[in-house]
């Protein structure tokens, strides 16, 4: 154990990899999604009504903060130009008889969005801006035209807002893109720095001769780098969400404990595959597009409900997977150890499998050599 | 060029890491999310009304297609629980004394919670939620309504008088897969070439054997370079061709542009992510240097190409960053003639700056000719 600390704090390599790039990647995470909302998405607008109504409504839109609307257009060809010139990323339209239909008790008008959809972050703050106002502007025709129908007004209030509701975000208020992102980012950080260095460990040793494939070194080298990573992740999961304003809601203790099955099991994993590995660089080289899969095997960023059943059962075999959701869960939603019991115990599992399999690749690799 | 050829097919991990790395990633992505859209997430109903008429709305909305009702309980705490533990994005709170408030006019409030911790689920369930409210609320107007004698048609129109109707330009489905896949696979194709490069000629200089290879070549450095990178470009592009014939013949992916001026894109993506590895193994002639800062360097191009969360909400320094990575312009060259078949001045603009990383290497040149020749920088 005390050899393997030698060699990682004599690694410039290793170093920067477990020191550097784990301490220095959140921060550029942090910087580049540092807005976490987007906001005043330019928008067209194209209205052919031509009506105090439609003018209020555009009024009303507009301040909202999603959007801005930038470019008012006579037709919507005139906008699809706009909107192929990525000069607006949507575009509203009000068909000419949107006013009459309004004022028509019987008619219902139309509001038409189009929606730029090189991000989906577009789409959501145009459609979301456009849904409140819309929702605020239907309430008040309603009670025109209940009263139209000789409907006192009371009732009509009554009646639009039978049953108002109440909407809350729970977990991250701000709602942003980093707030949600970059959690799962720490814990994948840990993983994968590890990973790589632990394979360019590895492959240091096989170039340079220096194989040793007893139980002890197994165990020792496990342990070197559990302390080194044990405080990496005290500071990566219990400085930085407080340091970076991101949510942090969970207990630290629960953090400290869900980290000694995953740090296990990240370690014991990365000591399988880097069995395959020949060089400290070739592994680098294959393992980097890792990092996406995994990040998406997982089930952060596409809900793991959609994901098909045999890509999920090689999920459960990363300890990414659960890392990842036990520490949301723990960190963002506030769910206490107990709550995250189903990941805690595949990390344990995960954890002792993969410890059996290094034990026994490395014995296999010892065998040749014995006889 | 041959001791090229016969050196990758003598280290099998070359063909490997291009091809299959390349292979499986793409099986991966188009297969993850076959369904392309991200609908029914499940949620929960506290109902702390147990009336008939909270347990007739409950009804009704299990038989929504949209909505998928994974658990019905009585008590909050249970549904926050099973929200803190991954199974449901969204609580939906029918209020005591709901029906009693409701038959007197009271108002009665529906709460609903989302959870934010994660995007897609978090926002498809908002939906979900916001359609269950409309249905709460339209059968308590009909209900009323009927009673006072009107017909459905007539209450249908008092009920919406106002409709919005959205349309997404280019990818009509809201198709996650079509919008996430075809810029991460280009992607992970550039990183490959990226690293390849660098490991090619990294290598030469790890092992100290730039001296045979640049005699090979005839001691000219250009026939030299040329000649180590004609192999893999020919597999890169057809990958890259692979990749793009994929995608858009057999995925379906829609082009609504030019297919020639988006494939040359590709091509000079590929050409773009090969110089910047020589740009960066000529800076740092150190072969494990190299590549830990190409590695970073590329990672990055996924968030800085500004495909997830837009370019224009970063702050203007990261916004300058993004023009150095080579992703970035591919990704304008997509949406341009993908997805917006724009005019073309807007793919020009982007290929005469993947083009600028051609040149940019060159400039390295004398420094990296230095290196192969004397072997002067440290080995590890």
């Amino acid at each position: 154990m005390v050899n393997e600390l030698r060699r990682i704090f004599r690694d410039p390599g290793v170093l920067t990899i477990f020191l550097v790039a784990t301490l220095a990647y959140p921060l550029i995470y942090k910087v580049v999604y540092w807005n976490e909302q987007i906001t005043d998405v330019p928008v067209a607008v194209v209205d052919l009504s031509h009506s105090p109504q439609s003018r209020a409504f555009l009024h009303k839109w507009n301040a909202a903060p999603d959007i801005r609307l930038t470019h008012t257009c006579a037709s919507m060809i005139e906008a699809e130009q706009l909107l192929r010139e990525q000069k607006v990323h949507g575009i509203i339209y009000f068909p000419r008889d949107f006013a009459d239909q309004l004022a028509d008790p019987l008619g219902q008008a139309h509001i038409s969005l189009y929606c730029d959809m090189s991000s989906f972050l577009y789409m959501k703050a145009i459609y979301l801006s456009c849904n409140q106002v819309m929702l605020e502007d239907m309430r008040n025709i309603q009670i025109d035209r209940y009263e139209q129908m000789g409907i006192g007004k009371d009732m009509a209030w009554a009646l639009v807002q039978d049953a108002p509701y109440h909407e809350v975000a729970l977990f991250t208020p701000t709602g942003g893109y980093g707030s949600f992102l970059i959690p799962a980012v720490l814990i994948l950080i840990l993983h994968q720095t590890l990973f790589f260095g632990i394979c360019m460990l590895t492959g240091t040793a096989r170039e340079e001769n220096r194989e040793n494939y007893s139980l002890r070194n197994l165990i020792g080298r496990a342990m070197a780098y559990f302390l080194v990573y044990y405080g990496l992740a005290a500071i990566l999961l219990g400085l930085y969400p407080r340091l970076f304003g991101l949510p942090h809601i969970g207990q630290f203790g629960d953090i400290l404990l869900l980290m000694v099955p995953y740090l296990l099991a990240v370690i014991f994993f990365s000591l399988c595959v880097s069995m395959f590995i020949r060089n400290r660089e070739s592994g680098l080289v294959l393992l980097i597009s890792s990092s996406l899969i995994f990040l998406f095997l997982a089930g952060i960023s596409w809900p793991k409900e959609m994901i098909p059943d045999e890509w999920w059962y090689i999920a459960c075999c990363i300890p990414y997977t659960f890392g990842a959701h036990a520490f949301i869960h723990i960190n963002s939603m506030g769910a206490s150890l107990a709550a995250t019991s189903t990941e805690f115990i595949g990390l344990c599992i995960q954890t002792v499998a993969y410890f059996l399999l290094a034990c026994g690749l490395f014995y296999l690799r010892r065998r040749p050599k014995a006889l | 060029m041959q001791r090229e050829l016969h050196m990758m097919f003598a280290r099998p991990l070359y063909l490997f890491a291009s091809v299959g790395v390349m292979l499986l990633s793409t099986f991966f992505f188009l297969t993850l999310m076959r369904g392309g859209t991200a609908e029914n997430m499940p949620v929960a109903v506290v109902d702390l009304d147990q009336t008939t008429i909270s347990r007739r709305l409950i009804h009704e909305m299990q038989a929504t297609p949209s909505v998928d009702i994974r658990l019905v309980t009585n008590a909050y705490p249970e549904a926050r629980l099973a929200m803190q533990q991954g199974h449901i994005y969204g609580i939906f709170v029918i209020p005591e004394g709901f029906y009693d408030d409701l038959v007197s006019l009271k108002r009665p409030q529906l709460d609903f919670y989302v959870t934010n911790a994660y995007t897609v689920g978090g926002n498809t369930a908002y939906k979900q939620m916001l359609t269950m409210v409309n249905l709460t609320s339209g059968a308590f107007q009909r209900e009323v309504l009927r009673k006072k004698g009107f017909t459905d048609d007539v209450i249908m129109h008092r009920i919406q008088p106002l409709t919005i109707e959205g349309h997404m330009v280019a990818n009509p489905w809201g198709n996650y897969s079509v919008y996430l896949v075809s810029t991460i696979l280009p992607g992970i194709l550039g990183l490959i070439c990226l690293m390849l490069t660098i490991f090619a000629i990294g290598y030469e200089l790890k092992m100290q054997t730039s001296h045979a290879w640049l005699r090979a070549a005839g001691s000219n450095y250009t026939v030299a370079m040329i000649g180590k990178l004609i192999p893999y470009t020919v597999i890169y592009l057809i990958l890259g061709l692979g990749c793009h014939a994929i995608l858009y013949r057999f995925a379906g992916f829609p082009v609504y542009g030019n297919h020639a001026r988006l494939l040359f894109g590709m091509v000079l993506f590929i050409f773009a992510m090969e110089a910047l590895g020589i740009t960066l193994i000529g800076l740092l002639p150190t072969l494990r240097d190299a590549l830990s800062i190409g590695a970073l360097y590329s990672m990055l191009g996924f968030s800085l190409s500004g495909f997830t969360y837009p370019q224009m909400s970063m702050l203007p320094p990261v916004r300058a960053l993004t023009y150095m990575e080579p992703l970035r312009h591919y990704y304008l060259i997509y949406v341009n003639e993908a997805l917006m078949a724009g005019p073309v001045v807007n793919t020009i603009r982007p290929m005469l700056a993947l083009t600028a990383f051609l040149l940019v290497s060159l400039l390295v040149a004398p420094r990296l000719c230095n290196a192969l020749i004397n072997q002067n920088y440290p080995l590890k």
